[in-house]
């Protein structure tokens, strides 16, 4: 079913859980083209549950998720979930996000594509782009991996905890990356994420999870930071915005 | 009368060759029941036409190869180590090594089944038609999902290896009192090929090769990252499929032809070398492919010359390849 005009994804009542069993009381959002939206909450609240279900990677327990009119997604998932064995160049795994439904069916361009140098370029990488994926570090497999994401014509992009094994600074300037690609590209983003100082500073809005309390609030992260349901969880004050990096 | 103790059925042999070949209608080495494997045949004619006094020489196998003997049986080889090898990136890269075993040895036990359907019941069932059908009934008993089962995918895996030997040894039982041999399907021989199976490994080696050329991408991604593929709209399921269908497609093919024992080990050993190797996916798909059909080839001349059973020999040969690729892998720091 579609969404709204000026909708890219639409969760009317949705239900997530395993079984048949909600997890979670029912969520309300609608995420809109160019939003950075930040998907908090502590370990096992539903975060990846929420994205999974969103992304039809999963069944929903009950309600809908709507989708805009020739919406394309894209999605990064947990660093486990992608093989590392498979020897490919960086360069390889950017042009991956080029392929989409039946397309790999069509012959392979010999040339590569400059979208896909100008990704790599555009997220610091332009110089790794022949240096085998599993060689780089995590910071620049995350890198690639944004790059991927830039090529793939996707209107609204999932990222489940995209910045699980980086330092701070390294942190902070993916979520940089990542403020200049919805930008530059108009591509909503949806970040699973920890790091409640930069959810403050990048994200338009928030979606706070907790199964214990079977809390979920939307809004603005200043809202959801002084949310009573964050306190009980978190903290009893709001994180700082922007600089203060081991905020979380 | 059966050639090679197994690989000809009633008749094929002279209908493959007619009476202008060496005399190879002396009976194989007879084998004792509870020890199949000393029954199979050795690549040089001396093993089975005449008494061996010496060791096999060129002059020896030029003369077979003239007569078409043994060009059939080496290329054989060497187009399945070729097509074998390329699968078998996907099937290592997959983690699903053991997922190949079974499928081959499903391919064996229909193999087994088409020669006893046509001994006991007369049903004039082709070997190759058999191989198919089991091992892609294989393939499916291997998608079934376990998880509602609470058990690892391992354990089908495990189930379809354990039952498709259990009956291929019960079966060759059958079999063996009509002098087969089905320790020449499950083992490989490939001492002589009937010209048919040249034609058929070689096309459908073709036909595999270039659906994996045209699908290669899609296998990358649905292989690389399964759930951003899907969250792109590729069809995993179907992708996951695919391989599987062409892995069991060639593997009845071939193992029709040289048996179950070198299909597997073509289908491993080779790309575990290449995959040490190579740092891109292509490179590593032409390493495989090379060193299968060297492996083919290669193993054919070792077992002629030493005298040993083709199949096993094909294997070692793809085993040291693999030895000789990971010292220098690790040399050159991958």
């Amino acid at each position: 079913m579609s969404a709204s005009p000026g909708t890219l994804l639409h969760c009317r009542g949705l239900r997530i859980g395993y079984h048949g069993v909600p997890l979670l009381p029912a969520i309300d959002l609608e995420i809109g083209p160019g939003e950075l939206w930040a998907v908090i909450g502590r370990n096992g609240c539903g975060k990846t549950t929420w994205l999974r279900t969103a992304l039809g990677l999963m069944p929903a327990v009950s309600g809908r998720i709507e989708t805009g009119p020739d919406v394309k997604m894209s999605y990064l998932p947990q660093r486990n979930v992608i093989d590392e064995l498979y020897p490919l160049l960086a360069r390889d795994v950017v042009r991956m996000g080029l392929l989409r439904g039946w397309s790999f069916l069509r012959p392979s361009v010999r040339i590569e594509p400059p979208s896909v140098r100008q990704a790599l370029s555009d997220m610091g990488v332009g110089a790794l782009g022949d240096v085998p994926y599993r060689r780089l570090s995590e910071g620049q497999k995350q890198r690639v991996l944004f790059a991927r994401l830039a090529v793939s014509g996707a209107n609204i992009a999932l990222l489940d905890e995209p910045t699980s094994a980086m330092d701070p600074v390294a942190e902070a300037e993916a979520f940089a990356l990542l403020d200049g690609l919805r930008h530059r590209q108009g591509l909503a983003i949806v970040v699973v994420s920890h790091y409640l100082g930069m959810v403050r500073r990048y994200a338009d809005r928030a979606l706070l999870l907790d199964r214990d309390t079977q809390a979920v609030v939307v809004g603005p992260p200043d809202e959801v930071f002084e949310h009573e349901a964050f306190h009980r969880r978190f903290s009893e004050r709001p994180p700082p915005a922007a600089e203060v990096d081991d905020e979380r | 009368m059966s050639a090679d103790g197994g690989l000809f059925s009633e008749g094929e042999f002279e209908e493959a060759f007619g009476d202008d070949h060496p005399d190879t209608s002396a009976p194989p080495p007879v084998a004792a029941p509870s020890a199949p494997q000393a029954a199979t045949p050795r690549a040089s004619p001396i093993a089975f036409v005449a008494q061996p006094e010496k060791a096999p020489t060129w002059a020896e196998f030029s003369e077979g190869w003239a007569l078409g003997l043994y060009r059939d049986p080496v290329f054989v080889g060497v187009f399945s180590g070729l097509v074998l090898g390329l699968l078998g990136v996907y099937v290592v890269l997959r983690r699903a090594v053991f997922v190949t075993a079974a499928v081959t040895q499903a391919a064996g036990l229909g193999v087994a089944l088409a020669f006893l359907l046509g001994i006991q019941l007369e049903l004039d069932i082709p070997p190759v038609v058999g191989a198919l059908v089991t091992s892609l009934l294989a393939t499916v008993v291997l998608g079934v999902r376990t998880d509602r089962l609470r058990l690892p995918r391992e354990t089908l895996v495990g189930l379809t290896y354990l039952a498709a030997s259990a009956l291929a040894v019960l079966v060759g039982d059958r079999i063996t009192q009509d002098s087969h041999d089905v320790s020449a399907i499950l083992f490989g021989t490939a001492v002589l090929v009937r010209p048919g199976d040249l034609t058929l490994v070689a096309t459908v080696g073709s036909l595999v090769v270039l659906l994996l050329l045209v699908m290669h991408r899609g296998f990358l991604f649905a292989g690389f990252d399964p759930e951003s593929a899907r969250v792109h709209r590729l069809p995993v399921s179907l992708l996951d499929l695919a391989l599987w269908v062409l892995i069991a497609v060639q593997a009845s093919v071939s193992t029709r032809a040289i048996g179950a024992l070198p299909v597997f080990a073509f289908a491993v050993l080779p790309a575990m070398a290449a995959l040490a190797l190579a740092q891109r996916v292509r490179l590593a798909l032409a390493l495989a492919a090379v060193f299968g059909a060297t492996a083919g080839g290669l193993g054919y001349l070792f077992a002629f010359f030493l005298e040993f059973p083709v199949g096993a020999s094909q294997a070692v040969v793809a085993t040291l390849l693999l030895l000789i690729a990971l010292p220098v892998a690790r040399v050159r720091g991958r």
